[in-house]
């Protein structure tokens, strides 16, 4: 018997004054002892909520409208709040999503630790455990003397983690427990939790968005999309052979940077809207495979391959993968991107960077700090080119795109834009360059202002910096939506950001960087907040507009994939130290400063966990580069 | 430390303006303030006498220094608490008026006041606890219908039902004509009864602005990560309304209560006035209709002062209660 | 517009705030009589001729109140207004160039919020050499502006830090133009909320210093007419009617801003914008 259980769960939300939406829909699954599961979906598909639905942690407006969900063979569906508490933290455990907020600010982590032991009548000294359980998360006895806001985001998340296995529970749920950390942090902690479920024992369903870590991590893999399961296969078996085209699809999205040939594709078009009701497949008007009946008839979750699929085409060709070899040849050319070679030509530098410093002195009442952000860099930004700037939070990125930009002035060494010093503008001067130099942003949501028209942003620059009239702006504020891939632009100007989706805002972001005809464009984190299918989407519309407008980029990231896809050359920076700078796949191929190689070591390897997979290029997209 | 260097500055500051802001508002007005004054006593009926001169004189100091010498002389005075001599009460000092209207006001005032935030912040965590529930509607709904009356209006009323028309209590006044001010058992009550009806005129509409302000506060901190964690940990409801809950959405209500406690001291001029209560409410507004201005500025100045110290009080309080502020308002 | 009228709490407000300002407008039509017209017998209970009796000088009591509904929303309309603008001008100037201007106005803002407000009034208004309706106003100006500046300061700071002020100001946008086209209209529902704040604490404040005398005896007010029934000795005769009245529509003038309050938040939310 499984140690969790869920059957045609639906879980519903039911806000006052908007539509009802159907969040989880149908889903069954179960967890064995010991087991560790990841539940792999984007943004918006359900999966916080089923797992919520699971904790039975959901509030209004949201509600279990349908299924069960059995624990250790105890129906807990409905059972009330107070029969729950002895099951709750003895048995199912969790970790949150945020770190930041999940611990209680204003008390100490030694009461959050004695609290839960009250709670259950758990007679153990509180020092000596939670001591105990902190040292288990490579963490300091002395943090439990701490309030939260003491510690950083990784000692909080693992404090989390400690405190998720206190009371030694047969279930832990994991929402996101990494995301917002740093890879390094994140790397850590996951190692120490694999380590710690194999030596515990304890069964794991692990929420993520993040495949590679969900595929290295997990024995067995969901996948969710609009609300439903579409796929549940055994790690290994779901790298290799996969077999809905929306798996397919996600995993076409990630690949090892190390690889010799990179390539990602990404899945058009957005999830449906699920306060409609849908009559066929969800995944039909993405899906590049789907015939007729896919959009009338709605599958079920069958026995496919070693695990289950939601499809008809796999439904009926018996499992074997024929849907996909199909899939991967009928793939337009233009959702795939692959990393081009890096051409680092010799055209000349427009912007060149000498020696850079910022030191930032902060005097907190007697005592004055000198902490140095950035130490002595120096760089040339070249037309057609993409310089990928490489680092941790904290590592000095920002404060570098602060100073090119004239935002901040470097302590020392000089900023030349076309043999113009650029470090010490003002006012007027610093506007006139400004029009050269454009920032595209990291979250597309606070990068656009919500009360003003997709026109009115676009039409700023072009009238505060190519002069151009009400009506021009407005006809040019079109035809740089149609570049950026957003078309017919009629549809779009007038529309408010909130209209919008996540990637079609970044696209209106990158419409308004290019709208003064920059020569340098900074992309800051341009990709992190958006849903991994639509990645390489973007990814690729930066690519277009470097190589055809010969501008030259400054790509800000902490992905290693991203750029190994998009750079010519990349810099790698640690604690304000510029540690490793060359043609990207000498850097990312050959790596020789330890601080990359960390960074490297912290790129999950999908499968393995599991064994070995052989075949990696087997998958459809080996197939597609063959 | 930081933090509470920072409110012990603010403290000094804001002591200083309202001691300046008392010296500046009588010269406000264009020409000398003196004879400006003066002239405004002659309009009225009776003459005045050589002591209100005096004790004008002495309030704004001589006319002839100028204004740096004169703001000198009066903060020596401020200082050694020299506020000259009331002359509606000739020849009590200020200083010895207040003194006199001092407990009945403070008395008044800190019960009413704590009253109302202990019943506002219960009944508000009340209502965030059973949420959406009959309780909340009826807490939230009543609190918001009472918070629309006018008080000194709601006293009007009281005096109307309970003095004069049912006769339960008296009808204004700080204590019987039969009795006057001393420790004996007999004035307490007395004093007791006459303070009903104005308490209650502070309570009824008292603890409205805590209800609300506690009830949404609690049911953000309710939605958050960490109440939830701790529901997920499967503590008792009641200790993840109290530690996680309540003991985190009363820390603006601290911070508030100072503020309130402004608010309240301007409502007290109302209450007072109405019940003929013997504070430093009334005494105020007996000193501006008598046109005391010695008493008038000191009276204001002690109001102003008090204010500040019981939000100096309530800043430190906060500090201890919320571990975040010590270390980390460092910008 | 549509989305307040939507909501019905909002709704009711609306309808009852537009009735009082009827009655403002038309006061002369609606009243009987003048409301300083004494030719009536004094201290007289509710009647046919006066619905609501008549004061102790003789004057009828009804009318006093159509045209009281007058001051109080002059008074509203005016300080609210004045203040909102102290305050904006001060929160946004705070907010947005931080450094020393924001450490001196946050002090003077701060300063504002802990001085007794009514104490403040009443010394200011016995100083005045003269009484009227104008100083009333300037008084509550004077002393009502902190609180929607401190509110205003801090939503400025949170919104200066968005990506797309960075983005206006990389278009070429100056700083008059950013606040006025990117902040402001982020801030819309703060300063209507602020607004509505104001001139709610504007009605209060008149009537409670009109209540304790220290108003323009010549204006007709609520605060007024209740100064009048108290010594007038309303209490003593019975006559309730001039005591409840004037409290009672006040009330109602206060239940109809904080109804319409309850709306507003979805002004400045753009999701419910839409159609």
């Amino acid at each position: 018997m499984a140690l969790l259980e869920v059957r045609d769960l639906s879980v519903t939300y039911s806000p006052r004054d908007a539509d009802t939406v159907r969040a989880v829909d149908g889903v069954s699954f179960e967890v064995h002892d010991g087991e560790f599961v990841g539940l792999l979906g984007e943004s918006g598909c359900g999966k916080s909520t089923l797992g919520n639905a699971v904790l039975r942690l959901l509030d209004k407006p949201a509600a279990i409208t349908g299924g069960t969900i059995t624990f250790d063979g105890k129906d807990i569906t409905s059972t009330s709040e107070d029969d729950l508490r002895s099951l709750r933290w003895v048995d199912l455990s969790t970790v949150f999503q945020s770190s930041m907020n999940s611990l209680n600010p204003v008390i100490t982590i030694r009461s959050q630790f004695a609290d839960t032991f009250e709670a259950h009548d758990n007679d153990v000294d509180v020092d000596d455990r939670a001591g105990e359980l902190l040292e288990m998360v490579s963490l300091d006895r002395s943090v439990l003397g701490r309030f939260p806001h003491e510690l950083s985001g990784g000692m909080k998340q693992r404090v989390a983690l400690a405190l998720a296995l206190a009371l030694e529970p047969r279930f832990v749920l994991l929402d996101e427990p990494t995301t917002g950390l740093d890879v390094v942090v994140q790397r850590d902690i996951l190692d120490r939790l694999r380590v710690l479920q194999a030596r515990l024992g304890f069964a794991v369903l692990f929420i993520s968005h993040d495949l590679g870590t969900v595929m290295e991590l997990a024995d067995r893999v969901m996948v969710m999309y609009a609300g439903e399961l579409v796929e549940d296969q055994p790690a290994a078996e779901m790298v290799t052979r996969h077999l809905h085209p929306y798996s397919a699809g996600l995993l076409g999205s990630y690949a090892d940077p190390r690889d010799e040939i990179v390539e990602v594709e990404f899945i058009p078009g957005r999830p449906p809207d699920l306060s409609q009701s849908h009559a066929g497949c969800l995944f039909q008007p993405r899906c590049p495979v789907a015939v007729d009946r896919c959009r009338t008839v709605h599958p079920d979750l069958l026995p496919a391959g070693r695990g289950q699929v939601r499809c008809l085409l796999v439904e009926e060709s018996v499992g074997d993968r024929a849907v996909l070899d199909k899939a991967a040849a009928l793939r337009h050319r233009d959702q795939v991107f692959a990393a081009g070679p890096s051409a680092l030509a010799d055209a000349d530098p427009v912007l060149v960077v000498e020696g850079i410093s910022k030191i930032y002195r902060t005097r907190r009442g007697l005592t004055t700090t000198v902490t140095t952000a950035v130490d002595d860099v120096s760089f040339a930004l070249r037309p057609g080119q993409v310089t990928a700037l490489v680092g941790q939070s904290g590592s000095g990125k920002t404060t570098i795109a602060r100073m090119l930009t004239g935002v901040e002035r470097p302590t020392a060494g000089s900023i030349r834009f076309k043999d113009a010093p650029v470090d010490h503008l003002r006012r007027r001067a610093l506007r006139k360059y400004r029009r050269h130099v454009q920032l595209v942003f990291q979250d597309p949501f606070s990068a656009l202002n919500p009360t003003r028209t997709v026109a009115y942003a676009l039409s700023r620059p072009l009238r505060n910096h190519l002069g151009l009239s009400g009506a021009e702006a407005r006809a040019r504020a079109g035809e740089l939506l149609e570049t950026v891939g957003l078309s017919p632009a009629a549809q779009y100007l007038d529309k408010l950001p909130h209209q919008l989706s996540g990637g079609q805002r970044q696209r209106v972001v990158i419409a308004r960087a290019l709208a003064p005809e920059p020569e340098v464009v900074i992309a800051d984190e341009p990709i992190s907040m958006l849903d991994v299918s639509i990645r390489a989407e973007i990814i690729a519309l930066l690519d277009a507009l470097v190589r055809d407008r010969g501008i030259a980029m400054l790509y800000i990231t902490h992905d290693l994939l991203s750029a190994r896809l998009l750079a010519d050359e990349v810099m790698v920076l640690n604690e304000g130290v510029m540690v490793e700078r060359g043609p990207t796949l000498q850097v990312i191929g050959e790596a020789k400063d330890p601080y990359t190689r960390k960074l490297l070591a912290a790129i999950p390897r999908p499968g393995a966990s599991g064994t070995p997979v052989v075949a990696r290029g087997d998958t459809e997209m080996g197939a597609e580069s063959a | 430390m930081l933090y509470f260097l920072r409110r012990t500055g603010f403290f000094v500051a804001t002591l200083w303006a309202a001691v300046t802001l008392n010296f500046l508002i009588p010269r406000l007005q264009p020409g000398d303030p003196a004879q400006a004054l003066l002239a405004r006593l002659q309009g009225n009926t009776q003459a005045v006498n050589p002591a209100q001169l005096a004790a004008i004189r002495k309030m704004l100091g001589t006319h002839d220094g100028n204004l740096l010498s004169q703001y000198w002389d009066y903060l020596g005075a401020v200082v050694h608490g020299q506020f000259g001599v009331s002359y509606s009460y000739y020849p009590y000092s200020v200083t010895a008026m207040i003194a006199t209207a001092l407990p009945w006001t403070l008395i008044l005032v800190g019960v009413t006041q704590i009253a109302s935030f202990a019943i506002g912040t219960l009944l508000g965590a009340w209502a965030a606890y059973r949420r959406n529930s009959r309780v909340d509607s009826v807490i939230t709904l009543g609190s918001t219908f009472v918070g629309t009356l006018p008080f000194f209006w709601i006293g009007l009323l009281l005096i109307f039902v309970f003095a004069i028309t049912l006769n339960w209590f008296p009808d204004g006044g700080g204590y019987g004509g039969g009795s006057s001010p001393s420790w004996t058992w007999l004035f307490f009550s007395d004093a007791f009864q006459h303070s009903v009806l104005p308490a209650l005129a502070l309570l009824i509409t008292g603890p409205v602005g805590w209800i609300i302000g506690m009830r949404n506060n609690m049911v953000q901190t309710l939605g958050e990560d960490y109440a939830r964690l701790a529901r997920a940990k499967g503590l008792p409801r009641r200790r993840i309304a109290l530690t996680y809950g309540a003991r985190i959405a009363i820390l603006p209500n601290v911070t508030g209560f100072a503020i309130a406690l402004g608010g309240l001291l301007g409502g007290t001029v109302l209450v007072e006035t109405i019940f003929n209560y013997p504070g430093l409410g009334r005494l105020l507004l007996e000193a501006v209709s008598n046109k005391d201005y010695p008493l008038m500025q000191a009276l204001f100045l002690f109001t102003t002062i008090g204010v500040l110290i019981a939000n100096f009080l309530a800043d430190v309080t906060y500090g201890f209660l919320d571990p975040r502020v010590r270390r980390a308002e460092a910008t | 517009m549509t989305i307040l009228w939507r909501n019905s709490k909002c709704r009711a407000g609306m309808i009852m705030l537009a009735a009082f300002i009827l009655i403002a407008v038309f006061a002369a039509v609606i009243a009987p009589y003048g409301p300083r017209v004494s030719d009536f017998g004094a201290s007289e209970g509710p009647s046919g001729a006066h619905w609501l009796g008549t004061t102790a000088r003789g004057e009828d009591v009804f009318s006093q109140l159509v045209y009281g509904a007058r001051t109080s929303l002059i008074v509203g309309l005016v300080a609210g207004v004045l203040s909102t603008l102290i305050a904006m001008a001060v929160g946004l100037t705070a907010g947005y160039l931080r450094g020393v201007v924001d450490e001196v106005l946050s002090f003077f803002i701060n300063l504002g919020l802990v001085v007794p407000v009514l104490p403040l009034m009443v010394v200011l208004a016995g100083y005045a050499p003269v009484k009227g309706l104008g100083l009333i106003i300037v008084v509550i100006t004077v002393t009502g502006w902190a609180y929607g500046a401190r509110i205003k300061r801090a939503q400025i700071i949170t919104l200066r830090t968005r990506d797309y002020i960075t983005a206006a100001k990389f278009a070429g946008d100056s700083t008059a133009r950013i606040i006025a086209f990117e902040i402001v209209p982020n801030m819309i529902s703060l300063i209507v909320v602020g607004f509505m704040g104001a001139a709610l604490g504007a009605i209060g404040a008149e009537a409670g210093l009109a209540f304790l005398g220290l108003g323009d005896p010549q204006t007709v007010s609520w605060g007024t007419m209740l100064n009048q029934a108290s010594l007038g000795g309303a209490l003593t005769t019975g006559q309730w009617a001039w005591l409840v009245a004037p409290g009672l529509v006040l009330a109602l003038l206060i239940t109809s801003f904080t109804l319409m309050n309850f709306g507003i938040d979805a002004l400045s939310n753009p999701h419910l914008r839409e159609d």
